[in-house]
């Protein structure tokens, strides 16, 4: 029984903690050297793509944006760059179209780099082939710019309050609705437990 | 806007569940806290009227208070909240 709790809570702090890392968004400081758009045929990985813009029909295949950068380290960093929409995860994109552009925009050289910082959630796996998506970009002064993550201070900050909240309701519930019940159920059982040891008390005559 | 249909009804029933939730939870803490002013003022031999009727009369007060009003927060804070982030992430 002990076990199964802990793995009850194991399990789900894993499952919550996956989420969090997919879904929370994350800062990226890179320099833009492309954007394309290619066809890509959903597969396997279908769940790791947004849905299709607002608007358009659900199709197993469409055209997809891609920003294509470069960290300062060198290493290269593709980002996808498609709508939210009303869907999960809530960051309600709508604008991938603005961002691409502004993207386009934002494209330098080596020689002389335009450092931005891409706000973006999701992985890259080259295994699955998905890409995290972006949903934000920002010039930034230079490839070491300190960056707050304000939002996951806020977003994290209310999960913790929610479930603290939830967690008061529970306490105050038990307390205040089960508990009694239990009482009353535990009285009970005890006037049965007294009410059969006489019955059987006065059958098998002891007193 | 099926999106957005979808997300508005189920937003809807879900905020309800919580409105709700809410609701039953702040109103058992009241009766909670009168009971234990009840308590407190009869232990002092002070207690003007019988505790059912105190708890219930405390309970009448609450449920004009301003503080049941707020638990509208429940949705107001979160549409405002979308609103804000739709305005954040596409318009700026």
């Amino acid at each position: 029984m002990r076990y199964l709790k802990w793995g009850f809570w194991l399990v789900l702090v894993g499952v919550v903690g996956v989420f969090l890392s997919y879904d929370l968004p994350r800062h990226d400081i890179v320099r833009v050297v492309g954007t394309e758009v290619r066809r890509v045929d959903f597969g396997e990985n279908s769940l790791f793509w947004a849905a299709p813009d607002v608007g358009t029909a659900s199709a197993t295949s469409r055209d997809v944006r891609f920003i294509n950068t470069v960290r300062p380290s060198g290493k290269a960093l593709v980002f996808r760059n498609e709508d939210t929409g009303w869907g999960w995860p809530p960051y309600f994109k709508l604008d991938s179209s603005d961002l691409q552009a502004q993207a386009e925009s934002l494209i330098s050289t080596k020689a002389e780099p335009i450092w931005v910082s891409v706000t973006r959630y999701g992985w890259r796996s080259r295994w699955l082939t998905i890409y995290p998506n972006a949903v934000g970009m920002k010039v930034v002064p230079g490839p070491d710019a300190r960056i707050i993550p304000w939002a996951n201070i806020i977003i994290l900050t209310l999960l913790a309050l929610v479930v603290l909240t939830i967690r008061a309701m529970w306490r105050q519930f038990r307390e205040r609705s089960i508990d009694p019940l239990l009482e009353d159920a535990e009285d009970a059982w005890d006037d049965a437990g007294e009410g059969a040891r006489n019955w059987f008390d006065r059958l098998f005559g002891r007193k | 806007m099926l999106g957005l249909a979808r997300l508005v009804l189920f937003g809807l029933i879900g905020l309800t569940l919580l409105f709700w939730l809410v609701r039953i939870y702040a109103r058992s803490l009241k009766r909670e806290a009168l009971e234990e002013d009840w308590e407190e003022t009869a232990t002092e031999g002070r207690a003007e009227l019988p505790r059912d009727a105190f708890v219930e009369k405390g309970l009448r007060a609450y449920e004009k208070s301003l503080l049941r009003k707020l638990i509208w927060l429940v949705y107001i804070l979160p549409i405002t909240l979308i609103a804000l982030v739709v305005y954040l992430m596409n318009y700026t």
